[in-house]
C-alpha cells in the first residue's frame, strides 16, 4: 500500500506564473515520406511562429526563445538517437540548451511540464516545446511490437506484442466492476472520430455508428479496431512564456498551470491504497465502492491520472472539474482508457463514469465537452506529439480560434483534402479554461495541464 | 449487435523457443532474433541521393536576399535554419582536402564496408560545411587532396554511393 508523506503531497508552486501563446502541427498521416522528421517538425513550428497572431514577425520570436523541450516517445521509431540534437540544428537554435524527453505515451505532456518549469523557474522567459513521432518507418505489425515494449520485457510483452492486449483485461475489470457496457465504449469511439471530421489533420476521421464499431474486427478482447488509436507521423509545437514575454507577443495569452503524476509499469504491480482525494470529494464518499471492488486503484482506475489531477486541481484553484471547465481533451488511445479518466480526474465520482457519456456532457454543447479535436481515435497519435498537440487544441478554443485552424481553406489544402460540404464548427462559445491529460503506458505517468484564459 | 466474444478454452504454445546465449553463470542469457526492415524517405533531400546516382555532388544554397548567412549546405538541407526559406539545389565541385581521418577497425553490427578502412572528413570549396566520407585506397594525412568517386554502376541507393580517392 502506498502511503503518503506530507511531503510528498506538496502542491507545486510556479516561482513565475507560465503561458501558452502559440501552438503549431502538421497534417497527421500513417504515412508521410514527403518530409523527412525535420522537415515535419519545421512544418509545425512555422505554424505556431506565422499563425497565431503573435504580434512580432517570425524572426523576432525565433530571436526571443532561450530553451527547448523536446518530446520523443521511441528511438525504435525513428531510428536515430539523439533526435533533438538534429531538429534542434535544423530550427536554427543552436547553441541555446535543449532537453529529450521520454515518458512513454505522455512524452508530450511530459515535454510541456519541462518547458513549464523552465519558464517558472526562470531559466527561460521563452521557451520552445516541439515533439514528434514517425511511426511509418515500420509496417502496423512491427510497430505494434515497437509499442509493446512499452511494456514490462520479461512479463508483458511477450504475452501479447500489441498494447490493446494490456488495456483489454482492464476494459473487461471495468465493464463488471462497473457496469459500463460495450454501447458506451462505442460511444467514445463514434463521437470522437465523427469530432475528427472537422478537422484538416485527422487522420481517422468517420461518420460511424455504435454497429459499426462494434462490428468492426478485434483486436484483443473486448476493444475492436475502431476503440484503438492508430500510428502517426507528425509534429507538434507550443510557445511557452512568463508574464511579461506572454503579453508582448500576444494580445490573448493563456495562462497554464501542470502537474503530473506517476505508477507502476506493470498493472500487476498496482497495491491498493487510499484514493486521493479530489477538492470537491468528501472523506468516506468511496467506502462502498472499495467494499465492492477490493482495491483501488485496480485494474480500473489510474493512480497517476489521479496524483496528476489532484495536484493541477489545486495549483489552480479549482473546486468542481465539471463546473469549472468548459472542455477538456482526454487521452483516448483506446476507448477504454478514456473512459477511465473521468473518474481520475473528477468528471463523474468513481463508478459512475459511463454517465459522462451516457447523460450527454462529453459532447459538444454539453457541460463539459471532450476531444473536440477528435482525440487521439480520430486525430493523431504521433506519441511524442501527442499531449503538445492537444494542448494546442485546448488552446485555440480558448483563443476562440477553432474556425480558423479547422475551418480555414488554407488547412484543408495543406493537408491535401477537400472541407467537408458539412463542415461543422466545434467551438466551444465564451470558453474561460480547458484541461488536457497526457498518459504513457497503462497509467506510467500522467500529466494533467489546465489552460486558462488570461485576457 | 455482435455476439458476446468466445475465445479459445485451450491454448497451446506454437512458438519458438529461445535459445540460451549464455548461462555459464547463475544468469540466463537467452537470444531475441529479428529481422526488420525500415521505409525510410529521403523526403525533400531525395535529388541529392539520385544526384550520386548520376555522379553528382548536390548542396543546397539559401538564396533568400533578406537572409544574414546565405550558406551552402553539404550534408544538404530543405529549409535554411537562419530565416527559414526553402533552400536552392546547386552542384559543388567533387574535389576537396582531408580536413580529418579515422581509420574504423571494430564496426558496429551491419557494416557493409570490410574493415578496417578509413573514414574521412573532406572539406570542399564554397561549402560552408565539412562532408564525412570514405576513403577507398591510399592513407589519408590532414590537407591531402581527394576527389569523389560515385557508385553509379550498382547503386546502393545510400550515402555510401559516394567515396574519395587520392587525386
Amino acid at each position: 500500500m502506498i502511503k503518503f508523506g506530507k511531503g510528498n503531497l506538496r502542491v507545486p508552486q510556479w516561482s513565475r506564473r507560465v503561458f501558452m501563446v502559440a501552438g503549431g502541427c502538421t497534417p497527421f498521416r500513417k504515412y508521410f515520406p514527403e518530409y523527412k522528421l525535420e522537415e515535419l517538425v519545421m512544418m509545425g513550428y512555422k505554424m505556431m511562429l506565422e499563425d497565431n497572431d503573435l504580434k512580432l514577425s517570425p524572426k523576432q520570436v525565433k530571436d526571443c526563445i532561450q530553451y527547448a523541450a523536446y518530446g520523443e516517445f521511441a528511438d525504435h521509431f525513428q531510428d536515430q538517437l539523439l533526435c533533438e540534437a538534429k531538429i534542434h540544428d535544423y530550427l536554427g537554435l543552436d547553441p541555446l540548451w535543449n532537453t529529450g524527453i521520454k515518458t512513454g505515451g505522455a512524452t508530450g505532456g511530459a515535454a510541456m511540464l519541462n518547458g513549464c518549469m523552465a519558464v517558472a523557474s526562470g531559466y527561460a522567459d521563452c521557451v520552445l516545446v516541439s515533439g514528434w513521432e514517425r511511426m511509418d518507418e515500420v509496417d502496423t505489425r512491427t510497430g505494434n511490437f515497437y509499442i509493446s515494449t512499452a511494456a514490462c520485457k520479461d512479463f508483458e510483452t511477450r504475452m501479447g506484442r500489441i498494447y490493446s492486449s494490456y488495456y483489454a483485461p482492464m476494459a473487461n475489470r471495468f465493464a463488471e466492476a462497473y457496469n459500463l457496457s460495450e454501447v458506451t465504449r462505442a460511444k467514445v469511439a463514434v463521437k470522437n472520430r465523427g469530432y475528427a471530421m472537422s478537422n484538416p489533420n485527422a487522420q481517422q476521421p468517420g461518420h460511424h455508428t455504435v454497429e459499426e464499431v462494434l462490428e468492426s474486427r478485434m483486436s484483443a478482447y473486448p476493444l475492436r479496431f475502431l476503440e484503438c488509436c492508430a500510428m502517426t507521423a507528425g509534429s507538434a509545437s507550443a510557445l511557452l512564456c512568463n508574464e511579461e514575454m506572454a503579453y508582448k507577443l500576444s494580445d490573448h495569452p493563456v495562462e497554464l498551470f501542470m502537474a503530473g503524476g506517476t505508477h507502476t509499469l506493470r498493472v500487476a504491480d498496482r497495491r491498493h491504497m487510499d484514493i486521493p482525494l479530489l477538492p470537491n470529494e468528501e472523506p468516506g464518499m468511496y467506502d462502498e465502492l472499495l467494499k465492492e471492488s477490493g482495491r483501488w486503484p485496480g485494474f480500473e482506475s489510474f493512480l497517476a491520472a489521479r496524483f496528476a489531477a489532484y495536484l493541477a486541481y489545486r495549483m489552480a484553484g479549482i473546486h468542481d472539474p465539471l463546473e469549472e471547465l468548459d472542455l477538456v481533451e482526454l487521452h483516448d488511445a483506446f476507448t477504454i482508457s478514456d473512459i477511465q479518466t473521468y473518474g481520475d480526474i473528477g468528471l463523474r465520482p468513481y463508478g459512475q463514469e459511463p454517465d459522462y457519456i451516457e447523460s450527454g456532457d462529453a459532447y459538444y454543447e454539453g457541460k463539459c465537452p471532450s476531444n473536440l479535436s477528435g482525440g487521439l481515435l480520430g486525430t493523431m497519435h504521433a506519441v511524442g506529439a501527442t499531449g503538445i498537440w492537444q494542448a494546442c487544441e485546448v488552446f485555440w478554443q480558448i483563443q476562440d480560434r477553432y474556425d480558423y485552424i479547422h475551418g480555414d481553406k488554407k488547412w484543408w489544402d495543406r493537408a491535401e483534402k477537400e472541407k467537408p460540404a458539412d463542415w461543422k464548427s466545434l467551438q466551444v462559445k465564451d470558453p474561460k479554461q480547458g484541461l488536457w491529460i497526457s498518459h504513457a503506458g497503462v497509467g506510467s505517468h500522467v500529466t494533467c495541464g489546465i489552460l486558462r484564459k488570461a485576457w | 449487435m455482435t455476439k458476446a466474444y468466445e475465445g479459445p478454452l485451450t491454448t497451446k504454445f506454437i512458438g519458438e523457443p529461445s535459445e540460451i546465449y549464455d548461462d555459464a553463470g547463475d544468469f540466463w542469457v537467452v537470444n531475441f532474433p529479428r529481422s526488420i526492415t525500415h521505409h525510410h524517405t529521403y523526403g525533400l533531400l531525395t535529388p541529392f541521393f539520385k544526384g550520386l546516382t548520376q555522379g553528382k555532388l548536390l548542396a543546397t544554397k539559401c538564396t533568400n536576399p533578406e537572409c544574414t548567412e546565405n550558406s551552402t549546405w553539404l550534408p544538404p538541407r530543405a529549409d535554411c535554419p537562419d530565416c527559414y526559406a526553402r533552400t536552392e539545389w546547386v552542384e559543388v565541385p567533387a574535389e576537396g582536402t582531408i580536413y580529418a581521418y579515422t581509420m574504423l577497425d571494430y564496426a558496429g553490427i551491419g557494416i557493409e564496408m570490410e574493415t578496417p578502412y578509413w573514414q574521412i572528413d573532406v572539406q570542399i570549396e564554397g561549402v560552408d560545411t565539412i562532408f564525412k566520407g570514405w576513403l577507398k585506397e591510399g592513407k589519408p594525412v590532414t590537407g591531402m587532396p581527394v576527389r569523389a568517386e560515385f557508385n553509379t554502376a550498382n547503386p546502393t541507393h545510400t550515402i555510401l554511393d559516394i567515396c574519395w580517392v587520392p587525386k
